[in-house]
């Protein structure tokens, strides 16, 4: 059910979302900034309590919308900087449970081009980065699966493998681990996992994720598949009638297909479109996201000199 | 590159930095402020007197079988493994705190409801298949307030016994009889002979077993760890301990014959009793109460309180209060459903519910205490733990405390539920299907509010043991109940009115414990 945190965090910071993205083969151009905003729209009527797959007649359909602010600098050649910060509203279509919505998590992440080479018919480039994320309001983590996220401040590194055709086609790997601080409750104990804890402090378990995407981007046009893992490293299941927690093991395999194009007659604008399925998972909802984004790129200065551009 | 990697540590140190989550709860070494030597003479919960159950005299301590035994102790105490001194530690905090920790932990474990079956229909909690799914038991508040109640009871009726015992037959602890011995849980002048250790578990272990039967590995596994570490510890030879497994489970006979007689097998009802709640209501004029959940649950535990279930049922409900009792304090009808001032509540619930601050979401959270948690019975018990640590009690007062608290707690239960269920009044999400909620709605009527009830006794018989922390409580307990009305699921009359219930219910308990000699 906490699908929706994992997602987002993997909107923020490893989704494909954008034209350039912490786990994507693409740098923005040096004095470049693209920033727009991105609508994301995700719902699931089954989830998984554990390995058991399940509906809930008293949640009905959830529905996890988003408006994530984005922007991305080319800082040089080599390094582009990236920030994000969603508002999210999530809701429940049967039983009693009020809908919440606030700022989430802000998040930063820094991508350095470590290498690219001549390889064969295409190019091979090597890119490292690092993502930093923290919750801008104090939304409560303890709601789930309607809480706006799980409240803790994370860290992570990553490494993106691509390699690109010179006629457009390529394939892109990338995976990340990510550090999790711990959470806190409103309430002095808790069980999760077979222990019950006289504290309010939850420890939450590190997660990893991969990828692999398949696409062409060519002139004005981007279109990709891809497939998406995200695992975390211990924590409990839900257990049978339980509601989520924070610190769950949660779990989840992802299809998506994504759409971005530079329109023709407004420079510098681009408009995404993408759609992801969960089709495995754990202690996670069986998420359709849909997304839709607006990006405008504004060039300070030029991208092959690195000065001012003349007017 | 150096940059991003120096940024990357940085990170990683950031966000690592977090200490590790202590399992158990931190709690002092206890070194008793008074060993309480008249306990022998304050009156028991339940038992007759502190003679009621026999004891067998020690055994003559010039034979040679006490050396062997002393001697036993020294062999162990050289040869100390890590785990052993770790188990030694842990219940040197007491066994009275730390047998209520792992209570609360067994309920908020047990304290699932039955998920529904493919026929929209929810399988009953079986005692005979307590491993099935449902899980044996559904811990919910009342059955929970129970677990409490009988445990607290218990120990408090067996180690008051037990000090009556001590102080027959004067016995030294081993570390006091031998210099040989090392005192490694505080030392003190306290006779061995029983060992309140010993009696302790299993007078504990005898009654979980028969509330939580799923969990009988964990439960004698710590009862044997305890009487362990009492050994261990230098602090009771191996006939004190035996003599205290004896009479905790003598003890324990006693409390779990009152348990199979006092009507909570035949608490759920049946539907025909259901139906009949439900008519009862209309009979009178007034909307009455309907399960919010999908599939329609039936209503929890509806002759928890009430006394008219078939078939009849043999014992008390009640551990201070008659029957009478109960049906005399109960509070006086809430407003009518189709009255301007019920239109006025429900409004009010509205409000809250649209109107959510952090604030009032995070007291919401913080006494929820539903489904997965230790019920409100055990968020007053985690309170007080607090305040039994820093009072340096002795076992046998700790347990009196407790015992006081989780009695009156439980008779708050049997109170609310008779009254709940004698109106079946409707959740203000009933009332106003627009009313969304910030914590789950409970399967049984709003009218008077559990968490009101048990807060209002809680803070007053916590107000009798700590006087001069009563503001706080009574703060705490107000703020208990308020946080059902802000989650929108509960009336404010609901509220007041358990409260004050909750006092009067308490006022009970109070009446036993000033006269039970252990104030003198």
């Amino acid at each position: 059910m906490k699908k929706r945190l994992l997602l987002l965090l993997m909107v923020s910071l490893t989704a494909p979302a954008l034209a350039q993205i912490p786990t994507d083969g693409l740098m923005m151009p040096t004095g470049a900034l693209c920033t727009g905003f991105m609508y994301q729209h995700d719902s699931w009527k089954e989830y998984w309590e554990g390995p058991l797959k399940r509906d809930n007649l008293n949640i009905g359909q959830f529905t996890g919308q988003n408006v994530m602010w984005y922007g991305v600098y080319g800082v040089s050649p080599k390094l582009n900087l990236m920030a994000a910060l969603p508002y999210v509203a999530n809701k429940v279509s049967l039983g009693t449970l009020m809908p919440m919505s606030g700022l989430q998590d802000l998040s930063v992440a820094g991508k350095y081009k470590l290498l690219e080479v001549q390889a064969g018919p295409g190019k091979f480039y090597t890119f490292v980065g690092a993502q930093f994320s923290a919750p801008m309001s104090n939304y409560s983590p303890d709601f789930l699966p309607i809480s706006l996220g799980l409240h803790t401040k994370n860290g992570g590194g990553r490494l993106t493998l691509n390699y690109t055709l010179a006629n457009g086609f390529y394939l892109n790997t990338n995976g990340g681990y990510t550090w999790r601080s711990n959470t806190k409750l409103d309430r002095p104990a808790y069980f999760t996992d077979g222990t019950y804890y006289s504290s309010d402090i939850v420890d939450m378990p590190n997660t990893v994720d991969y990828k692999v995407d398949v696409g062409y981007h060519k002139g004005a046009l981007q279109a990709e598949l891809t497939y998406m893992q995200m695992n975390t490293l211990g924590g409990g299941d839900i257990r049978r009638q339980d509601m989520p927690f924070a610190s769950n093991r949660m779990n989840a395999q992802r299809v998506g297909v994504l759409l971005m194009y530079y329109v023709p007659f407004i420079k510098n604008l681009g408009v995404r479109g993408a759609v992801n399925y969960t089709v495995g998972g754990r202690n996670v909802g069986q998420t359709t996201s849909i997304i839709g984004g607006i990006l405008y790129t504004i060039r300070f200065k030029n991208p092959t000199t690195g000065q001012e551009p003349q007017s | 590159m150096k940059k991003i990697s120096t940024l990357f540590v940085a990170l990683i140190i950031f966000v690592s930095a977090c200490n590790e989550v202590p399992i158990n709860q931190e709690l002092k070494t206890l070194a008793p402020a008074n060993l309480d030597e008249d306990a022998g003479t304050w009156t028991p919960i339940f038992l007759a007197s502190t003679s009621a159950v026999l004891l067998a005299p020690p055994p003559d301590d010039t034979a040679p079988a006490r050396k062997t035994e002393l001697d036993a102790i020294k062999n162990i105490q050289a040869n100390l493994t890590p785990e052993q001194i770790k188990a030694i530690e842990y219940w040197s905090s007491g066994g009275v705190l730390r047998w209520n920790e792992i209570l609360r932990g067994l309920v908020s474990e047990f304290n699932l409801p039955p998920a529904p079956n493919n026929l929209g229909t929810y399988p009953a909690p079986d005692a005979e298949n307590p491993f099935g799914d449902p899980n044996f038991p559904f811990a919910n508040p009342p059955y929970a307030s129970r677990a409490y109640s009988y445990v607290a009871a218990a120990q408090y009726d067996a180690l008051a016994t037990a000090w009556h015992y001590k102080y027959v037959h004067n016995r030294q602890s081993p570390y006091n009889a031998d210099s040989g011995i090392e005192a490694l849980m505080t030392k003190t002048s306290l006779p061995s002979y029983p060992s309140e250790g010993a009696v302790m578990s299993s007078v504990t272990a005898e009654i979980l077993k028969l509330m939580f039967p799923a969990a009988v590995e964990r439960i004698t596994t710590m009862a044997a760890q305890q009487r362990n570490a009492a050994l261990w510890s230098g602090k009771a030879a191996a006939s004190d301990i035996s003599a205290g497994l004896q009479l905790g489970k003598d003890v324990a006979a006693i409390f779990t014959a009152r348990a199979r007689t006092d009507g909570m097998a035949v608490a759920g009802g049946n539907p025909q009793l259901w139906a009949a709640l439900k008519t009862n209501a209309e009979t009178r004029g007034e909307i009455a109460w309907l399960s919010l959940e999908i599939p329609p649950r039936p209503p929890m535990l509806p002759y928890f309180g009430l006394r008219n279930a078939t078939p009849t049922i043999p014992g008390a409900k009640a551990w201070m209060m008659s029957d009478a009792d109960i049906e005399k304090e109960r509070p006086a009808a809430p407003p009518p459903t189709a009255s301007e001032e019920m239109a006025k509540e429900v409004a009010e619930v509205y409000y809250y519910t649209t109107h959510v601050t952090r604030e009032r979401l995070a007291i919401v959270h913080k006494w929820a205490d539903g489904a997965g948690t230790y019920t409100p019975p055990g968020h007053w018990d985690e309170i007080a733990s607090h305040y039994i640590e820093a009072a340096n009690m002795s076992e046998v007062r700790a347990a009196r405390a407790y015992a006081y608290l989780n009695v009156a707690l439980h008779d708050a239960a049997v109170g609310c539920w008779e009254t709940k269920y004698f109106y079946f009044n409707p959740r203000p999400s009933q009332m106003d299907p627009a009313i969304k909620t910030a914590t789950g709605v409970p399967n049984f009527p709003a009218y008077t509010s559990g968490h009101s009830t048990y807060s209002g006794a809680a803070a007053a018989v916590l107000s009798y043991l700590f006087p001069g922390d009563s503001p706080f409580f009574n703060e705490q307990a107000t703020e208990a109940s308020l946080s059902r009305l802000y989650g929108g699921i509960h009336y404010q009359s609901d509220c007041n009115m358990g409260l004050e219930h909750g006092k009067v219910i308490a006022e009970y308990t109070l009446t036993r414990a000033r006269g039970d000699g252990a104030d003198n």
